[in-house]
């Protein structure tokens, strides 16, 4: 792409775009891409979100902001605050759970095994979602296989699913690949030298620990963290087949609204618009503090 | 590895949202009057004759079934498979529905869609084996006089509990509160506010179609009692415990019900249709105005109508068919299972679930959500 102009077999100069449309030329598709299925629906949505109660079949005429107002009425609250809270405990276990696995991949297994061993833990992602969500019911249920072995040493059964334990187990299973793959890519980059320097300068392993690895790998925890959230936030699957009796989260109300027998897609895309507006604020703490932790 | 992404999006990230929210709002409030999830017909018809697009439940057809017909009639049927009325309308209105020409809606969405304009109006003198429907169900509620839809399918919700560990066993719905102590975390319920809500309303005495503020909050507050009990809403994810053992009732189909119990016969598993009454659905075979090929349609509502097809599923695929002559045909064990066939005296005291006001509607799903998130 350097070469503003291809010379072909016989000689003779070929025309080609001027250098500076030469970008466009590139970014056209993903342009079109992104525009035709995520701007163009987001603001279908935004449009719906601004209609009162409208179903499937109904003329489209925005009117207002109550759809939004409703959200904040006494039956929705809970629910927005159980998503947060699914989501930022399966960020934090994911964290706890990936960062361990994370750091011995990437300074503690030998180069060549490094890409065997990720491939080993990004391998459940090759299976379904749904089917992953049914094979920890197997696991959890009351007779199912922790309780057969627990019974087998004798130790009280455990009345795990359909508890919000199970759900914070199906999401954080589920998204840990994510979070190591994240969390490889920046410690592989982690400047040993400096851990020497701390080492010879008296630090304990602790102290390097904490004042240079965790500070130079804060990007990726963030990031991580980020993309996690995020997919906690949408994930329907594991409240729905893991939760309980009380386990309605903002992405099974959402799709209640639009697949439900409740057939109010105005109320759907408001509380679509309010997640996507939970979600950019997470992007945008991101982006400030995620930045500045790298320039300081 | 972001420290180059962010600091170069930052500044494109806040010329877009200023231009955008610009543009926002101006989209916001003018672009009114297109009508959401419109259906229209295809102009072109698609596909070819030798091909029958349907769109069903997954009980209601098997590779057999398949077979015959393409023998019969050298029409190859392709099935497509939805799990709730709501999902099938809202792909049928997504601008999916003009490749089906046989569509399987229960009794309340053929009443929806009749009102949408979306159903043809069926030609009778077309049909063969109209009078082998059972009287009951010649002029039902939802579509007088069968103008739409013929009925393929009819059922009952209520119990289905392992005999073994609940003895006696549940006869109405208020045997659950009555019980709750011994059913601590034993049960599912359907995850359907109507279903689920109607059926504490029945308990109390009231209709499963109120849309009386007061009785449907008594509802709510009874369901709320019930918590305890209930370890989810769910389905069809209930199967496999139900069967393991760590659930003693669920509340279900009749359908789901009936086949689970002939498919496991060494487990004492049984089916209540509560006393107090219960909720009485039908699925149908309707053909949408945007239908390809209504010839094939046409054929293929024959084919489910003759009594030996009707036999034939019901044997194979445990569903209770309205056809008279059918059901005379079928083998006794079959025609007098009460789970599958109840008598008159507890189908009278059933009512269907018919759509209600928006109001109610919204009324419900506030109560429904407040029972699933306290």
């Amino acid at each position: 792409m350097s070469n503003p102009s291809l010379t072909n077999r016989a000689g003779t100069k070929v025309a080609t775009f001027p250098k500076w449309l030469e970008p466009l030329v590139m970014l056209a598709p993903a342009g079109i891409w992104l525009s035709l299925l995520m701007v163009i629906p987001t603001l279908l949505i935004f449009q719906l979100s601004l209609v009162p109660g409208i179903r499937p079949g109904q003329v489209v005429n925005p009117s207002g902001l109550d759809n939004y107002f409703k959200i904040f009425q006494p039956g929705y609250l809970p629910v927005l605050g159980r998503s947060l809270f699914f989501s930022i405990s399966s960020t934090a276990l994911c964290l706890l759970l990936g960062f361990p696995v994370a750091y011995w991949i990437a300074l503690m297994v030998p180069k060549r095994w490094q890409n065997l061993v990720l491939l080993g833990f990004v391998l459940p992602l090759w299976t379904s979602s749904l089917l992953r969500s049914y094979a920890w019911i197997t696991i959890l249920r009351p007779t199912g296989v922790i309780n057969s072995l627990l019974k087998a040493i004798g130790i009280p059964p455990l009345d795990i699913l359909n508890r919000e334990p199970a759900v914070l187990i199906g999401m954080t299973y589920s998204l840990l690949p994510y979070m190591v793959l994240i969390l490889y890519a920046s410690l592989e980059k982690l400047d040993r030298r400096l851990l020497e320097a701390a080492a010879d300068l008296g630090a304990t392993p602790q102290q390097a620990f904490w004042k240079v690895t965790i500070p130079q790998a804060k990007s990726g925890i963030a990031a991580g963290s980020l993309l996690v959230f995020i997919a906690c936030m949408g994930d329907f699957v594991n409240p729905e087949l893991l939760g309980g009796a009380s386990s309605m989260t903002v992405a099974r109300l959402i799709y209640n609204q639009f697949l439900g027998a409740t057939q109010n897609w105005g109320f759907g895309s408001a509380l679509s618009m309010m997640l996507i507006l939970i979600v950019s604020v997470a992007i945008a703490l991101q982006v400030r503090y995620g930045d500045s932790s790298l320039r300081g | 590895m972001l420290s180059t992404i962010p600091s170069s999006t930052s500044l494109t990230r806040r010329q877009f949202l200023r231009a955008s929210s610009v543009a926002l709002i101006g989209f916001g409030l003018s672009g009114c009057g297109w009508t959401l999830a419109e259906v229209r017909p295809a102009t072109q018809p698609r596909g070819n004759k030798d091909e029958l697009y349907i769109y069903t439940w997954s009980s209601y057809v098997d590779d057999p079934l398949l077979e015959d017909f393409a023998t019969l009639t050298g029409i190859r049927v392709i099935p497509d498979i939805f799990n709730s009325n709501e999902t099938m309308l809202a792909s049928f209105q997504a601008g999916k529905g003009a490749i089906y020409s046989v569509i399987y809606p229960s009794d309340y969405k053929v009443a929806e869609m009749i009102e949408k304009g979306f159903l043809s109006e069926l030609d009778s003198s077309r049909l063969i084996g109209l009078d082998n429907i059972l009287p009951k169900f010649q002029n039902p509620v939802y579509d007088p006089g069968n103008r739409h839809s013929i009925p393929i399918s009819w059922g009952t919700t209520g119990l289905l509990y392992d005999a073994d560990t609940l003895n006696p066993g549940p006869e109405d719905w208020r045997y659950l509160w009555e019980n709750q102590d011994k059913l601590d975390r034993r049960i599912t319920l359907l995850d359907d506010v109507r279903e689920v809500m109607g059926a504490a309303l029945k308990s109390l005495g009231y209709s499963y179609n109120t849309t009386n503020p007061d009785e449907i909050r008594q509802a709510y507050e009874k369901l709320v009692k019930l918590k305890p009990a209930i370890t989810a809403f769910t389905t069809d994810a209930w199967k496999e415990r139900l069967l393991a053992g760590d659930l003693y009732l669920a509340m279900v189909y009749s359908a789901d019900a009936v086949r689970l119990i002939k498919e496991n016969p060494g487990l004492n598993l049984k089916y209540t249709v509560p006393k107090s009454g219960t909720s009485l659905w039908s699925d149908t075979m309707v053909i949408p105005k945007t239908a390809p090929n209504p010839d094939a349609a046409y054929a293929w509502i024959n084919f489910m109508l003759q009594p030996a097809i009707a036999v034939d599923v019901t044997e194979r695929l445990y569903f209770a068919t309205p056809n008279q002559a059918a059901y005379d045909q079928l083998p006794a064990p079959l025609r007098d299972d009460r789970s599958l066939f109840p008598p008159n005296e507890i189908i009278e005291i059933c009512e269907r679930i018919i759509p209600v006001t928006p109001e109610a509607t919204e009324l419900y799903d506030q109560y429904w959500t407040k029972l699933t998130s306290s």
